[in-house]
């Protein structure tokens, strides 16, 4: 068994993937965090103080889970629906009645898209609370803003979906109030978002489109540049 | 710290396994789903039947219904709907009714309701939240048929049909919009001053099926006081339509020698019978239904009207189907005095002696008030009023109206389209008593077929090439001195010639064919039935011989077929064996009779040889119901050899 494993650590293979040998050494160490794609955004060090749980409450952390759970069932979920006035409703109803674990897979994404909110706001909280707005964090403060905003509008894109009552009353009053902006503007936004004056196809297209890539794309760069900063700041 | 290791593995390991039965949760639900389980009990259930019937292989049915744009899954666990092996197993796996229709041609939803996608009970009926159809009462079924049907009878839908016909007859379209109805006929009021008692009136106004059981018009739960004042307004009109004036009495009516009178009434007594006056007349209840009871006419119209009116009824009464009787003066005398010796209401006269009436000075505003209020003018012509617009509300889409439109008041009734409409119709001022509708007392089942009717008018988009239209009015309608005959015999009141008419008695499109000429002459002479039974018979409308003529030689060129000629030989042999077959083979005196042998549920057959036509007769027995489906005389299957020997001894019977 240990000449099997010997072999195998030794052989090319596993030499072109691990550039180095096992963390037995302060160098070693440093070389897998550094050459490790999913490792070397950690600092090289760490100070004890924020390791604590109850200092961070794990809860960047946590809103990344929940982005990940969103976008697994999402994608799923995209197998699935097709946004189009006449069959996006009878797609969700089909998710409920028909399609195997659909409607897990409906409530995991809702209810995850619910926690993310929540978290996200949370996460906020505890960064104000903690006071790690203060210099040099400024510039991830702003980014890790507009990931709140992100998140809001992701979820506000996702309402419009299951074109039910509640999703076109709920996009017609919001993009009305969009409308209340000053100096002409309103309209023109309204407008963009909604592809036309009112609810219809285009808007359902927008939506999606807006709710499956454009924000969660955006989503992605951002949360890579604020996680680069949070850790080269020395942030778990 | 490696204390602290070993408790946090703990936690680890524990967690893990609480995310993994979380986890199981959602694929046992997928596994044990409501329908899956139904198949499986479906497959164990066919298993014990003696039929072999094919297992269902375990997945979600559904129909697809393009046309309709319906997508129904209720066949997932209804799996035996056209299985007749399953006619007594349990839901949801029994045998759907026979219909005409195929399920995989229509779908479920599109009679049912519900809600077809869904897979569970509770979401298939649709009685949850965010669904506004739910499935659809079986008492109320043949709705559904009026979506696509649109004539008047439906096949194997009789709660419909009979629903339309009461929304026909009930005149609902006078105050209501509901398509292809159309207003019928009533009565016009002008000239109503000249024909009623007054006291009669106020009677009739405050509960007309009082004196007419069988009357189409409604009681308007008028108070004492409104009756009185609309009986008032209405006496005001005292013209008849058309300018039409009332002729004087002949002086043999106003004689006063008790002996003369008796010997009128009594002449007047056997006129009022051959004219058969009760064939469409009840008198207090007896006989047909076709017009109003006679029973105290006499109280209620004035002498002079009854007398002119049965002279020409149509001068009084455009449109009126009643016939206009050839009787001489005396005759006419005789029957109008016939009806005032016998036609009496004693109470209501002695009531009326007793109370003097003082109308109310402002009483014709406040009557015209009602009049307009109660939408008389919808049915009743009166001094050129037009019917108020948009009276009751529009019921074109009253099947798909919305519960938030409804006001249900206090009746505490189910709240559901179906009850409203149903307690609506039987009890019309149940949810406020500010309503105007009348009530017309329609019994259970009555209430429920037009329920069924009106439910049946849904907004709901049915491609066009399903939709059954009625046939279109038949365009059939005589000229000449014949046409002129018709009208004033008022013959489509009960008969109906190609398509036009009424069914109280026969139809007459192909009568040349079937009756012999002379027969036909003698039977205007001498109207008998055919079937004794019957109450609506043909009247004796006294005609003279120059008219008979006129309306036979018109028969003989138009009311028949060709194709129905034939000669039959007629030879001793062949009678013979007609009798035969007539008493042994096809045992047709068990519903006919000859010389007073035989049965009566069909017509006697003596001197049959001198009514009928050969080539009639053997079609006849060929294939009855070819000529009347409704006929209950078997179909024997006749060989022509058989027929014709069955129509060679027949046409000897003269």
């Amino acid at each position: 068994m240990k000449q099997v494993l010997k072999k195998l650590v030794e052989s090319q293979v596993w030499h072109s993937i691990f550039r180095h040998g096992l963390p037995e050494s302060n160098r070693t160490r440093a070389e897998t965090i550094f050459y490790n794609f999913f490792l070397h955004i950690h600092p090289t060090k760490v100070r004890k103080r924020s390791v604590k749980f109850t200092y961070t409450w794990g809860l960047g952390g946590l809103s990344f889970g929940l982005f990940i759970v969103l976008t697994v069932t999402g994608a799923l979920l995209m197998l699935y629906y097709r946004p189009s006035v006449p069959q996006a409703y009878w797609d969700m109803k089909d998710l409920e009645f028909v399609v195997s674990s659909g409607q897990f897979l409906r409530n995991m994404h809702r209810w995850a898209a619910h926690a993310m909110v929540a978290v996200v706001f949370l996460h906020m909280l505890r960064v104000f609370y903690t006071g790690s707005y203060r210099p040099p964090k400024e510039f991830n403060w702003v980014i890790g803003v507009l990931l709140l905003v992100l998140t809001i509008l992701l979820s506000y894109t996702g309402y419009l979906l299951p074109w039910d009552q509640l999703a076109f009353w709920g996009i017609s009053v919001g993009t009305n109030m969009v409308r209340a902006i000053p100096f002409g503007l309103g309209e023109k936004i309204s407008f963009l978002l909604l592809g036309g004056n009112s609810v219809g196809e285009n808007a359902l297209v927008r939506f999606y489109v807006l709710h499956c890539f454009i924000l969660p794309v955006a989503g992605t760069i951002l949360m890579g540049i604020h996680f680069w900063r949070v850790r080269k700041d020395g942030g778990v | 710290m490696k204390k602290h290791m070993g408790k946090l593995r703990i936690y680890f390991a524990a967690s893990s396994i609480v995310f993994l039965v979380v986890l199981a949760i959602s694929p046992l639900k997928d596994f044990f789903r409501e329908w899956k389980l139904n198949q499986y009990e479906y497959n164990n259930l066919i298993k014990e039947l003696p039929q072999r019937v094919r297992p269902v292989e375990v997945g979600i049915k559904q129909l697809w219904i393009q046309k309709l744009d319906r997508i129904d899954r209720c066949v997932t666990c209804h799996l035996g709907l056209k299985e007749p092996a399953l006619k007594q197993v349990r839901q949801p796996f029994r045998t759907h009714p026979l219909i005409d229709h195929d399920v995989e041609e229509f779908g479920c939803t599109v009679c049912h309701e519900g809600q077809g996608p869904a897979t569970t009970y509770k979401e298939s009926v649709g009685k949850v939240k965010y669904w506004d159809q739910p499935i659809f009462p079986t008492k109320f079924m043949e709705a559904s048929c009026a979506k696509c049907h649109k004539e008047r009878v439906v096949p194997h839908a009789p709660t419909l049909t009979l629903g339309r016909k009461l929304i026909e007859e009930a005149n609902c379209v006078a105050c209501h919009n509901i398509e292809g109805f159309q207003k019928q006929w009533t009565p016009s009021l002008d000239g109503i001053g000249s024909k009623v008692n007054r006291t009669w009136l106020v009677n009739w106004l405050k509960n007309p099926k009082a004196y007419f059981a069988k009357t189409r018009m409604p009681n308007f739960l008028l108070s004492d006081e409104e009756a009185n004042i609309l009986a008032d307004f209405l006496m005001t009109f005292k013209t008849f339509p058309n300018e039409a004036t009332l002729d004087g009495l002949p002086m043999v009516l106003t004689s006063r020698s008790e002996a003369q009178r008796e010997k009128l009434v009594e002449l007047g007594s056997t006129r009022f019978r051959e004219a058969r006056c009760i064939s469409c007349h009840p008198i207090n209840g007896k006989g047909g239904y076709v017009a109003t009871d006679l029973g105290t006419v006499a109280s209620k119209a004035s002498v002079r009207w009854l007398y002119n009116y049965i002279k020409t009824p149509k001068r009084f009464q455009p449109g009126v189907e009643m016939p206009r009787y050839r009787f001489s003066e005396t005759e006419l005398a005789g029957i109008v005095a016939y009806i005032q010796s016998e036609f009496v209401d004693y109470e209501m006269e002695r009531a009326e002696s007793e109370v003097a009436h003082k109308p109310d000075p402002a009483y014709y505003e406040k009557g015209l008030a009602l009049f307009k209020k109660y939408n008389c003018s919808g049915c009743h012509e009166l001094a050129g009023m037009k019917k108020a617009e948009e009276m009751g509300p529009d019921l074109t889409f009253i099947g798909s109206k919305k519960l938030y439109e409804i006001d249900f008041g206090k009746s505490g009734i189910e709240q559901t389209i179906p009850s409203y409409l149903l307690t609506k119709v039987k009890d019309p001022r149940v949810f406020s008593a500010s309503m105007k509708m009348p009530s017309y007392e329609f019994t259970d089942e009555e209430a429920q077929a037009i329920t069924v009717a009106l439910l049946g008018n849904t907004g709901e988009r049915i491609p066009e090439e399903l939709k059954v239209y009625p046939k279109p009015r038949s365009t059939y309608s005589p000229q000449g001195e014949f046409g002129k005959l018709v009208d004033d015999l008022a013959c489509f009141g009960c008969h109906t010639v190609f398509g036009r008419g009424r069914l109280i008695a026969t139809d007459l499109s192909l009568e040349a064919s079937q009756a012999q000429r002379k027969w036909i002459e003698g039977y205007f002479k001498v109207p008998y039935s055919l079937r004794p039974i019957l109450t609506e018979r043909m009247p004796n409308l006294f005609l003279s011989d120059a008219e008979i003529r006129v309306l036979v030689e018109y028969m003989e060129k138009v009311f028949l077929a060709d194709s129905l000629e034939r000669e039959i030989r007629a030879d001793q042999d062949r009678i013979a064996k007609g009798k035969i077959l007539y008493y042994e083979k096809y045992g047709c005196q068990a519903c006919h009779q000859i010389n007073l042998k035989g049965g009566y549920v069909g017509p006697a057959l003596d001197k049959v040889g001198s009514r009928l036509k050969p080539g009639w007769v053997f079609h006849w027995l060929k294939n009855p119901q070819a000529f009347k489906p409704e006929s209950i005389e078997p179909n024997n299957k006749l060989t022509n050899d058989e027929a014709e020997a069955l129509t060679a001894f027949l046409m000897s019977l003269k």
